[in-house]
């Protein structure tokens, strides 16, 4: 199926180190492709050489998304590589369907968008921003606030609550619910919240505010290749 | 496919290069890269990078080159020189290679007068390893160790090479800085540099003022203005010191 | 002291920002480095948090002079520390020998990667030796090798107070899956746990007025005469091993009545201790010893729990090329056990792969 329905999606996920914009932006690629919509994936992570999607590029390709990332291997093994751009990235809004594009971390944050051709001129774009509220820089309503405002633009907020391993429903109920408060403070929109997929059963019980999206983990398998 | 023009002493199985879109590096290696072939010196160049964006260079042209440590290209290329004078060593650096670890290397090397023709790529920035401030960041500049923006109180003023290089090296020596938006001055002196290590006149060093859009997080004609309007405003474009004649300041 | 953390939290961290935490939680003062990969993030964190509590930064020329500001601020009665990793690792042998000559209170965070040389910038444990014997001279260090991001931010506490304590260049020796996985970890304040950070103090620069309140310090670390040296050194060592059992950790598991016993370090005795699991659910009696402290190595509990154990063969695994090997066979001389080994320089070992040489040499 070819066709695709107006208007197309781009959402660029931006966030704290480790607040889990790539799963995030996996998934909704997933998501997108599952309902037979073209989807490109680009990786625009420029500082953290470790926890790209660089390893998953095969992996991810096979389920049907178009990957603009470079490839572990043309990457790692030299020495310090790191900070290393797959020139598709700067041309990727003119790819035709969905474009997901994963923005690292680092001190410019959103203005990482400028080094996509056009990005800042585009109406389609919607900046969304994640937040996990097990993360130091995002743990209190105070440091959220704060670190939304660090932005110069963002359009809606992402609640991704986790603690790895040691997640329970519990954890996410309160740290989105803490994450939601903010947002209402500064109407700001929030587009989903964002829960391991183990989680389905017991979070389902509850009323939520906003949509919930379950997640599939992919990226531990990305440290390991 | 119709493969573009690219210099005989570039090596083509490394290409496509793997340097960002819009990096200076590109340019940088063409320059060096024609030059090397109007000298008509490929079979006798051998060529250093150091670690860093520069490390991306190692299998970049079709010369004998090496890898080297981070600082340490300077003294691998004074190794080879003194062993095997007849070669035209060139050594490839950072604004970190050079002003920062390698610092101590490169300064005693122009006190030396080395016959080694050292070529440093300035983009105010670590950016291989994700943008770390450099001795040539500006002030105020952000970076991932100036979070606040840089600040010359506490770690001083963005270093400039060529000016305190070109006090250090007795005559013979060249010293330069070009700039990857002017192109044909910077084929002018990197044919100079390289001319100074033929003829065995003494060190020649070439800074070359680069753009790093991907840690800069700028567009094409935010990098534009950035390397044309401020980086220029601290770092001065010509020949410093030169024995061919009146230098262009 | 202002309260850096607060009340105790669960965080999801990456192994890089545990450490910058926990030396905010050890009331460190301020850090001097070099941006190398794998630890940069500590750097990062560091400058970014750095601000707020009052804490200082620099970004020096290169590693040689990151180890020597540290040691000076130190000498200056400071709370200073660095990072470093590989080629960088290489560079501070040359300040960390200060700091053993002089007996400094150093603390440093070792995130190794491959080697020799630039090697990768991934993992690795192959700087153990580099790490723990790394300076010209038998100077002592204390050595602690991390497995967990709970442990990197608790042996960051502990490592601090271990150099300002006992006055020996303290380490912590991680490596670069430890720094950038992604962990959940309780980060508290060290008083809420009973833990008393210890304040530094000057060795230089003191207070008071020379010769009427006290003499000028002059510290040296060079001799005119063999036999100064040669009391100096035995002198240190004779300190060393008076605190060497307060010091020293481990860790056993299932070691009891085993046949075949696993010696691993660091994350790598996370995969032998599953490796353990699996083993003993199928009948095959495995355990595991992991030393914390690689420095000074727990020789007495090793041999204890060989002893008490049914041990026929050991089994040595480590991402590394015989550098914990070397370690346990000087330390163990005179057993006679068996010794098999599985290296794996610069790739890291998962259980699986324990299981499958346990398998091939019982």
């Amino acid at each position: 199926m070819t066709e695709q329905p107006i208007p197309r999606l781009v959402e660029a996920y931006v966030g704290e180190y480790a607040s889990g914009k790539s799963e995030i932006a996996i998934n909704r690629a997933l998501e997108l492709t599952r309902q037979g919509r073209q989807v490109t994936l680009v990786d625009l992570d420029t500082v953290e050489p470790f926890y790209t999607l660089r390893s998953l590029k095969e992996k991810l390709e096979s389920f049907g998304i178009n990957m603009i990332c470079l490839s572990a291997k043309d990457a790692f093994g030299l020495g310090e590589t790191g900070a290393m751009l797959n020139p598709k990235a700067r041309w990727a809004l003119r790819h035709e369907g969905d474009i997901i594009l994963d923005i690292g971390y680092g001190v410019y944050g959103a203005r990482t968008l400028n080094l996509v051709e056009g990005a800042n001129e585009s109406d389609e774009l919607k900046v969304m921003l994640v937040i996990n509220y097990s993360r130091p820089m995002t743990n209190s309503r105070e440091r959220i606030k704060e670190y939304i405002n660090s932005f110069d633009r963002i359009d809606f907020i992402v609640a991704n609550t986790h603690l790895g391993d040691q997640t329970t429903a519990e954890i996410i109920i309160e740290g989105n619910q803490e994450i939601l408060a903010v947002a209402n403070e500064l109407s700001l929109p929030v587009a989903y919240m964002a829960a391991d997929i183990n989680f389905a059963a017991e979070l389902q019980k509850h009323q939520f505010l906003v949509p919930v999206k379950f997640i599939n983990r992919y990226m531990p398998e990305a440290i390991w290749s | 496919m119709v493969a573009p023009a690219t210099p005989k002493s570039w090596y083509l199985p490394s290409k496509p290069h793997k340097f960002c879109p819009g990096c200076g590096h590109g340019i940088v290696l063409k320059a060096l890269g024609e030059t090397i072939d109007e000298l008509d010196i490929q079979d006798k160049t051998i060529f250093g990078c150091d670690i860093g964006c520069s490390l991306l260079s190692w299998d970049f042209l079709a010369c004998d080159s090496t890898q080297t440590h981070h600082g340490r290209t300077t003294p691998v290329m004074v190794g080879i020189k003194r062993a095997r004078p007849q070669l035209i060593t060139i050594g490839y650096m950072g604004d970190g290679g050079g002003y920062s670890i390698g610092s101590q290397h490169l300064l005693n090397a122009a006190v030396r007068n080395e016959k080694v023709t050292l070529i440093l790529v300035n983009n105010t920035n670590y950016g291989m390893t994700g943008g770390q401030m450099a001795p040539t960041t500006l002030p105020g500049q952000k970076t991932e160790t100036t979070p606040y923006g840089r600040d010359p109180e506490k770690t001083g003023y963005p270093t400039k090479g060529p000016e305190f290089l070109s006090e250090l090296t007795p005559d013979g020596a060249y010293v330069a800085r070009a700039t990857v938006s002017k192109y044909k001055q910077l084929r002018r002196f990197l044919r100079n540099a390289l001319r100074n290590q033929i003829e065995g006149n003494g060190f020649s060093f070439l800074e070359v003022l680069s753009t790093c859009p991907t840690n800069w997080r700028t567009n094409a004609q935010q990098t534009w203005h950035f390397l044309e309007d401020e980086m220029e405003q601290f770092f001065t474009v010509g020949e410093f010191k030169t024995p061919f004649g009146k230098g262009d300041k | 002291m202002q309260k850096v953390i607060g009340e105790t939290k669960k965080a999801f961290l990456t192994g890089n920002e545990a450490i910058a935490w926990g030396c905010l939680a050890a009331e460190a003062d301020m850090m001097f480095g070099y941006p190398i990969t794998p630890q940069n993030e500590i750097m990062h964190y560091w400058t970014r948090l750095a601000p707020k509590y009052g804490k200082e930064f620099l970004q020096t020329e290169d590693e040689i002079s990151a180890g020597f500001t540290v040691c000076g601020a130190i000498q200056s009665g400071i709370k200073a520390f660095t990072a470093t990793a590989g080629p960088g690792n290489v560079l501070m042998q040359e300040p960390f020998g200060m700091a053993e000559g002089m007996r400094l209170p150093f603390f440093a965070i070792i995130q190794q990667r491959g080697g020799p040389s630039s090697g990768t910038v991934i993992y690795s444990q192959q700087e153990v030796s580099l790490t723990c014997y790394g300076g010209n001279g038998e100077g002592h260090r204390i050595v602690y090798s991390t497995a967990t991001h709970q442990e990197l931010y608790d042996y960051t506490i502990k490592g601090f107070n271990t150099a300002w304590k006992y006055r020996f260049p303290t380490y912590l020796l991680g490596d670069g899956y430890q720094a950038k996985m992604r962990e959940p970890l309780e980060m508290y304040e060290p008083s809420e746990r009973g833990i008393d950070i210890i304040k530094p103090y000057p060795l230089l620069g003191l207070e008071g007025h020379i010769g009427t309140d006290r003499e000028p310090q002059h510290l040296r670390n060079i001799y005119s005469m063999e036999e100064e040296l040669y009391d100096v050194v035995l002198k240190n060592d004779a300190d060393y091993n008076s605190v060497r059992q307060e010091i020293t950790e481990y860790s056993e598991f299932n070691c009891e009545n085993a046949e075949v016993i696993i010696i691993s370090h660091g994350v790598v005795s996370r995969a032998a201790e599953d490796a353990v699991k699996v083993l003993r659910a199928q009948g095959i009696k495995a355990g595991s010893f992991r030393p914390i402290t690689l420095r000074p190595f727990p020789r007495e509990q090793l041999l204890a729990v060989l002893e008490k154990s049914n041990a026929k063969k050991l089994l040595i695994t480590e991402s590394a090329l015989g550098q914990l090997e070397r370690i346990v066979k000087y330390e163990i001389y005179g057993q006679t056990l068996p010794i098999e080994t599985l290296f794996m320089p610069g790739v890291g070992i998962i259980d699986y792969d324990i299981i499958q040489k346990i398998k091939s040499i019982i």
